[in-house]
């Protein structure tokens, strides 16, 4: 029986992971998902798309809110830049759909800079009240600009076509945004073991502490707004492709509060819970969807007359639950459930 | 004397009712040291009530008036009882996301229960127009002016004299000691929740009243987040002149430089402020201990 777990080296400490089997499950999960979108049909196959999306722009938030600790109520306002950026330059200008995703993940992060340095003094609650203007300020300014922007009614987008790859199809759509949600999945992971990700969460425990053990909290704050508004901006674009329209109505100030119950539901500063998160947010509408179904037609129609709200209430409903009965989130049952796994029938 | 005097009218107006929901806000973080975010939904909810009970009893004030009182009070109760009681000592991080959550569960149930179209609130008063000087006022818009100072007034005597104003205010200072003072912390909050959601529910049916009832009411309360901030999250009657101010500059704004830059003058406002002062105008600056 394995009487303790350890480390020797502070390299061992770091490593993403010392068991082999988390090698070996990881890698038939990607086997697995490049090989779903050849075997599923067209609606699962849409869904597994969102929650790649999904999961690119949860990560994107979670390196923010999870990890450095500075709450954002903005978060739709980077993904509409996101989008925006490069539908503009795809659509618009015609540049190939490379420099649109460029553009997707520059053009956010030089606005989260704008909104990053007022940010830099403020805490908690002042700064979630100064994303939220934000957020609002940008659709302000998309709106406004309506020769770039085409304003409110928005602009089509096509499917992507890039170094010699033809993402039409929407079983090659999925594997694009598979390869940007893996991407992104990694880089939080890798960033939370290397020095910068060590500053992120010596942040968000105690900024003033952290500022005497030689972090320098603008530059570190700056970069994690940077990092977050990059990695939103793309799965912003991605949504926007998803769609195929962008618009002003399409990210609306829901898919903040989305974001934030992904991230409670998932378990606070967890890339392993932003993806549990986002599973759980996106697939719950769907299985209330087939259980109503399952007890009665007028109920059915009553849910799809008002979706949307319906939709509300019930992330309104699990934020609540969450917070109040499992703080830790989705990953904390993980976790209990992995120890029960291994110590049983001992208690640890 | 003739745009810029009806700019300032609608603007005070306007101003006024950010001002009482801006003081809701204050009440709120004075006592519990919480940004209600489901504040413009309280608003939205006594509103659509407001409605529900003047279609039922036609001409009745007084009935309208008692009814959605009774009503915001029964729901701020509610909600500090079911949902923000058993929350207490956990982070206020996780509280605020709470209120967060309550906001869009209130949003979407109104939607529901009543509809998603515009309706006009006429209580048979403050429909005739009031001439003052060459500018023209509706009388529910002077009504919404009386009522804020009538308020703020009401607050500063409430927290100068009374008992529990006293309690709550000892409760904002320092809730350990106000506990061992023999004041019962959950009893202000609950008094805060209520006399939150009475200020709220007042600005919500003068609103109607003057503009009309719709789904989108709930952005009442994000345009007077930068009321409160002006005036310090933490002062009641500060608040209530930074929503006046917030109504002038939006207005002025809207006149003056495009009628887009209207709706986000106030947010743009909160940036500039917190740039200069990060605790708001009149807030008390915040000492931090490691």
């Amino acid at each position: 029986m394995r009487s303790g777990d350890f480390k020797e080296s502070y390299a061992s400490l770091v490593v993403l992971t010392d068991s082999r089997w988390v090698w070996f499950w990881s890698a038939v999960l990607v086997a697995t998902l490049v090989g779903a979108p050849f075997a599923v049909n067209a609606y699962l196959l849409s869904l597994v798309t969102l929650v790649l999306i999904t999961v690119t722009g949860a990560l994107g938030l979670n390196l923010l809110t999870g990890m450095t600790g500075l709450i954002s109520l903005g978060h739709a306002g980077f993904l509409v830049l996101g989008a925006f950026a490069y539908a503009v330059v795809v659509v618009k200008y015609k540049f190939p759909s490379l420099a649109g995703f460029a553009a997707a993940a520059i053009v956010p992060a030089l606005f989260s800079i704008a909104v990053g340095l007022p940010s830099l003094r403020l805490r908690g609650l002042y700064l979630a009240i100064t994303t939220l203007a934000f957020s609002y300020i940008i659709n302000n300014i998309i709106l406004d600009a309506s020769s770039i922007t085409g304003g409110a009614r928005g602009i089509a987008v096509q499917r992507p076509e890039f170094l010699g790859l033809d993402f039409s199809s929407d079983q090659a759509f999925a594997l694009l945004c598979l390869f940007v949600a893996a991407v992104a999945l990694f880089a939080c992971l890798n960033i939370r073991r290397s020095r910068i990700g060590r500053a992120f969460m010596a942040i968000r425990d105690n900024d003033i502490a952290a500022r005497t053990m030689g972090i320098n909290l603008q530059w570190f704050k700056l970069y994690a707004f940077m990092t977050c508004a990059v990695m939103t901006g793309l799965a912003g674009a991605l949504m926007g492709i998803y769609l195929s329209f962008v618009s002003v109505e399409g990210f609306p100030f829901l898919l903040s509060i989305e974001a934030l119950a992904i991230l409670i539901v998932g378990g606070l500063g967890s890339a392993l819970g932003a993806v549990l998160g986002t599973l759980f947010v996106i697939l719950l509408p769907e299985v209330v969807r087939i259980l109503f179904g399952l007890i009665g037609g007028s109920l059915e129609a009553g849910l799809s007359t008002g979706v949307h709200e319906v939709k509300s209430i019930i992330y309104g409903v699990i934020i609540i639950l969450f917070l109040r009965f499992e703080p830790r989130g989705l990953v904390g049952v993980w976790r209990d459930a992995k120890r029960l796994w291994v110590h049983w029938p001992l208690r640890y | 004397m003739g745009l810029i005097g009806d700019l300032l009218a609608s603007g005070v107006a306007i101003g006024a009712i950010y001002g009482l929901i801006a003081m809701g806000f204050a009440v709120i973080y004075k006592s519990t040291g919480l940004v209600n975010f489901a504040q413009g939904e309280l608003t939205m909810i006594v509103a659509y009530l407001a409605w529900t009970i003047a279609s039922s009893v036609t001409g009745n004030v007084v009935v309208v008036v008692l009814g959605s009182i009774a009503g915001a009070v029964i729901l701020g109760l509610a909600i500090e009882r079911i949902i923000m009681r058993p929350m207490l000592g956990e982070p206020i991080f996780s509280s605020v996301l709470l209120t967060v959550a309550l906001a869009v569960i209130l949003r979407s149930s109104i939607t529901l229960i009543w509809d998603a179209y515009p309706h006009a609130l006429d209580l048979g008063v403050g429909r005739d127009v009031v001439h003052i000087g060459n500018v023209g006022m509706r009388g529910a818009q002077i009504a919404t002016i009386v009522t804020l100072f009538a308020v703020m007034a009401g607050f500063y005597l409430f927290f100068r004299f009374s008992k529990i104003g006293v309690a709550m205010r000892a409760v904002a200072a320092d809730d350990r000691t106000a506990l061992l003072m023999g004041v019962s912390a959950t009893q202000i909050h609950a008094i805060a929740w209520a006399a939150s959601s009475v200020i709220a529910g007042i600005a919500g049916v003068l609103f109607a009243m003057i503009y009309d009832l719709s789904p989108a009411m709930f952005q009442l309360g994000l345009k007077a987040f930068p009321a409160t901030i002006l005036g310090g999250l933490d002062s009641v009657i500060g608040s209530g002149f930074g929503g006046v101010l917030v109504g002038i500059i939006e207005n002025l704004a809207g006149g003056y430089i495009g009628s887009g830059t209207k709706d986000v003058a106030g947010f743009v406002l909160i940036i500039v402020i917190l740039m200069v002062r990060p605790f708001g105008l009149f807030g008390e600056r915040e000492i931090v201990r490691v």
